[in-house]
């Protein structure tokens, strides 16, 4: 530790400014931070601060996102790895230079939503697909809009919904089947010319046509799907972690599951032959991973708690409607961006209710 | 309004119950300013011998409220500057000292009333009245709408009412009928813990048989106790210009220490608390009391900050103030930060506690935590976590609030009635993007009132 130190100290001097690598500074400070922890003082009361920073809090998120990655190594082989290398390098180096260029600080966020991205794209996907979805979600989802904290739309689903309109066949069509026995795939990298490999459809795609999936192998995740979503075993416990450390806002999470449920029961006993069972529903696809990891993504959600629930709801809602209404198999996506698109509406009617508790307070 | 939100720190140090007299002083700096008044208008000259009660200087802009001399001294203008220096306290002999008679007119008009607020003000008791909804003193002939009285102090650490009242509940009973006196049927709400403490019930059965005073229980959550929250709670609003008046246990037994015996109210109960203290205690004291000596017999830990107040409100207390000033009810003292530690937030960290729970401190009982002046994070974007509105006791959305503001959109903050802000930083205190919101919403409050309402704010 002090070795590290003292070498960090060793060449800060040529990041100031005037110095040859100042244009780095960015750089040199995030390696600093992230090593050691930043020595800042308060200069302003509260003179005592809580622990918890947005290292920490992104961190947890990683952490959650762990029994997904797990998993998925386990039932679709070693090229996940692959997947995430390529988001993370190509993402990263983006976000690295656009700070540069920018003189921003570089932002701990991407490192979740480049884990996020491969999660949620088909195994099977070309390298070079994951590398221009990543790029695009990152510049066109988030930067161009002022970078973290500023950005409308989640940029993993931004490259994800980019990817599904420009590569409909490879993002829909071509699915790995998973592995199994005590191994599993870990020991294989599987590509979609692996013909015994591929498999044409997901439980929802097989749903559509009136054959369901097994219950067991939902909860387990030995059916075909997006990278981290199969098992819903796995996300599970990443979300609980989530909203038992407070890191995930449990109203995101309660409206988007509660409302599919509820409106999903009353549908399902109106009109069975078009509204699936719910509970089957709950757990195929990507509605659990979308609630716990993309509905709570802390930027693109509704600011306000009383917000989030209306997001959930809508977000509950809309992945209903479009999974069974639709041509589509798969709703989450666009219910996510949907959300997205009204937060800030969402916001405004909390702002709206909450003020009018507060009339005439003084 | 019902109480919501609060949150209580668990910080190491809380001072003890035990109060102690410090060492008497042969020198006394009394600070021309403290958090409300400055004492602009000195009334002494060089080399004057002062008897205690002696005023030194009066605020001109507060009701030409008085600075008392605490002890008997030759008064020294030009020996620190901004203050008033007591010299050879010890040697001169100490005589009563009466102030004058002659009452001003407003005082005069009220009768009995008015005689009773005058000595209040001269005998240096007026100064711990509040004007609820501005923080400012009342004026001293002015007609409440309701009085708030508290007996509990949650900040870490202000001197807190128990151990103030320990020996001295039938002085707190009498104080509370002087202030009785000066009002005519306006309510008096005695704020109490709704603990089951040998002197929270003690307070409530003597003041059970005081048919004017309307006892109020509240939960022991931070910051329960401030004033506006309390008025909110209550339902209580200023009416035809009428304000809600705050008093502290110390302002009641100033009252009944000027009313009963006219003796003038300078020494202060003051805690002293805090990581870096060696054994945190209260401590009597006056007034000038040199902040040095303080350092040298209570830190433990070096480098420090001392902070003029509680750890969450507090202001630093700048190496030019020699003395304690004559506000001050709390010094609490914390380590400067200063390591570097690796790969820290990846570490389980056991021993701390955070208000989400992303520390493994959260899996065991609660803990007093050693925390030091550290930022703990670096300055990021709002992560809509939405922390802040959970806690924040006036029920306001400061995440909201700081996007208007970063948007320059001050009217718009307006909107969101930032007006209701409490400054008890809580909201700062647990954002994990290190935001200053606390700063931000009261530099807002006062943009507001110097920019867009300068007209209403002369009136």
């Amino acid at each position: 530790m002090k070795l590290i130190r003292h070498l960090l100290d060793k060449v800060r001097p040529n990041f100031e400014t005037e110095r040859k690598l100042h244009l780095l500074r960015p750089l040199f400070h995030a390696i600093d931070n992230f090593l050691l922890s930043p020595a800042t003082a308060t200069a302003a009361a509260p003179f005592i601060r809580d622990p918890l920073d947005v290292k920490r809090f992104m961190s947890a998120v990683i952490l959650a996102l762990m029994p997904s990655v797990l998993a998925s190594l386990y039932f679709f082989g070693l090229r996940v790895i692959a997947m995430i290398a390529v988001s993370y390098a190509v993402g990263g180096t983006i976000e690295v230079l656009i700070a540069i260029a920018r003189k921003e600080e570089i932002n701990e966020g991407f490192l979740v939503t480049g884990l996020i991205f491969p999660l949620v794209l088909p195994p099977s996907l070309p390298m070079w697909m994951v590398a221009v979805g990543i790029a695009f979600g990152v510049i066109v989802g988030k930067e161009l809009f002022g970078g973290t904290g500023r950005n409308l739309f989640n940029p993993a689903l931004v490259g994800r919904c980019f990817l599904a309109i420009g590569y409909p066949v490879a993002m829909s069509s071509q699915w790995i089947k998973p592995g199994a026995g005590l191994v599993g795939r870990l020991t294989q990298y599987v590509t979609s010319s692996n013909v015994d490999a591929v498999s044409k459809a997901t439980p929802l795609v097989s749903a559509k046509q009136g054959t369901y999936a097994p219950v067991i192998h939902l909860l387990l995740g030995n059916v075909s799907g997006s990278v981290g979503e199969t098992s819903a075993l796995a996300v599970l416990a990443g979300g609980i972690f989530l909203l038992a450390a407070k890191v995930a806002n449990w109203r995101a999470v309660a409206g988007t599951v509660g409302t599919f449920l509820v409106l999903g029961v009353i549908l399902h006993q109106l009109h069975p032959g078009r509204f699936g069972p719910v509970g089957w529903h709950l757990l195929a696809g990507g509605l659990l991973f979308g609630a716990f990891f993309m509905a709570t993504d802390p930027i693109t959600s509704p600011l306000t708690n009383s917000g989030k629930w209306l997001y959930g709801g809508l977000i509950g809602t809309a992945t209903l409607l479009i999974r069974n209404l639709t041509g589509y198999v798969e709703g989450i996506m666009f219910a996510i961006l949907l959300g997205n698109i009204v937060a800030p509406l969402l916001d405004e009617a909390a702002v709206r209710f909450r003020l009018g508790r507060l009339r005439g307070e003084r | 309004m019902k109480l919501e939100g609060g949150y209580n720190v668990n910080l190491a140090g809380r001072p003890s119950d035990e109060v102690e007299v410090l060492p008497e002083q042969s020198i006394l700096h009394l600070p021309l300013k403290s958090s409300r008044f400055s004492f602009t208008e000195v009334s002494v000259h060089e080399g004057d011998e002062v008897q205690p009660g002696h005023v030194l200087a009066r605020d001109p802009h507060n009701h030409s409220i008085p600075l008392l001399a605490p002890r008997a001294g030759i008064v020294r203008l030009a020996a620190a500057k901004g203050h008033i220096t007591l010299d050879d306290v010890l040697k001169v002999p100490e005589e009563p000292y009466y102030p004058g008679e002659d009452l001003p007119h407003a005082a005069r008009d009220m009768g009995s009333s008015g005689m009773k607020r005058y000595k209040l003000l001269e005998l240096g008791a007026w100064q711990s009245f509040y004007d609820v909804h501005t923080g400012e003193m009342p004026g001293p002939y002015s007609i409440p709408h309701a009085v708030i009285v508290s007996v509990v102090s949650l900040e870490p650490f202000l001197a807190r009412g128990n151990v103030q009242l320990a020996k001295r509940l039938r002085s707190f009973t009498r104080g509370l009928e002087h202030l009785q006196s000066l009002l005519e049927y306006q309510p008096i709400y005695l704020v109490l813990p709704d603990i089951a403490s040998v002197f929270a019930s003690q307070v409530r059965d003597i003041l059970r048989g005081y048919a004017w005073v309307r006892l109020v229980e509240i939960p022991s959550k931070y910051p329960f106790d401030n004033f506006r929250i309390l008025a909110r709670s209550l339902h209580l609003r200023p009416e035809k210009g009428q304000p809600i008046w705050g008093v502290r246990t110390e302002g009641i037994l100033a009252i009944d220490r000027a009313s009963t015996l006219s003796l003038p109210c300078t020494a202060r109960i003051v805690s002293v608390g805090g990581p870096a203290v060696r054994h945190p205690v209260h401590v009597k004291a006056f007034p000038g009391y040199p902040i040095k000596e303080i350092a040298d017999r209570y830190v433990a830990s070096q480098p420090f900050r001392m902070i003029n107040g509680g750890a969450l409100t507090g202001q630093v207390l700048q190496p030019t103030q020699l003395g304690l000033d004559a506000e001050c009810s709390g010094l609490t003292i914390l380590p400067e930060e200063e390591e570097r530690h690796l790969l820290a937030f990846t570490r389980p960290r056991w021993r701390e506690r955070s208000y989400s729970r992303c520390f493994l401190g959260f899996l065991g009982r609660d803990f007093p935590q050693q925390m030091n002046t550290g930022l703990r994070g670096e300055p990021r974007p709002c992560v809509a976590c939405g922390y802040c509105e959970e806690i924040c006791p006036a029920q306001i959305m400061p995440q909201m609030i700081h996007r208007q503001l970063y948007q320059g959109a001050i009217e718009e903050a307006e909107r969101l009635r930032v007006d209701l802000c409490v400054g008890c930083a809580l909201c700062s205190l647990v954002c994990p993007s290190k935001i200053e919101l606390r700063s931000e919403l009261l530099d807002a409050q006062r943009r507001i009132l110097t920019e867009l309402r300068p007209q209403e704010a002369q009136a």
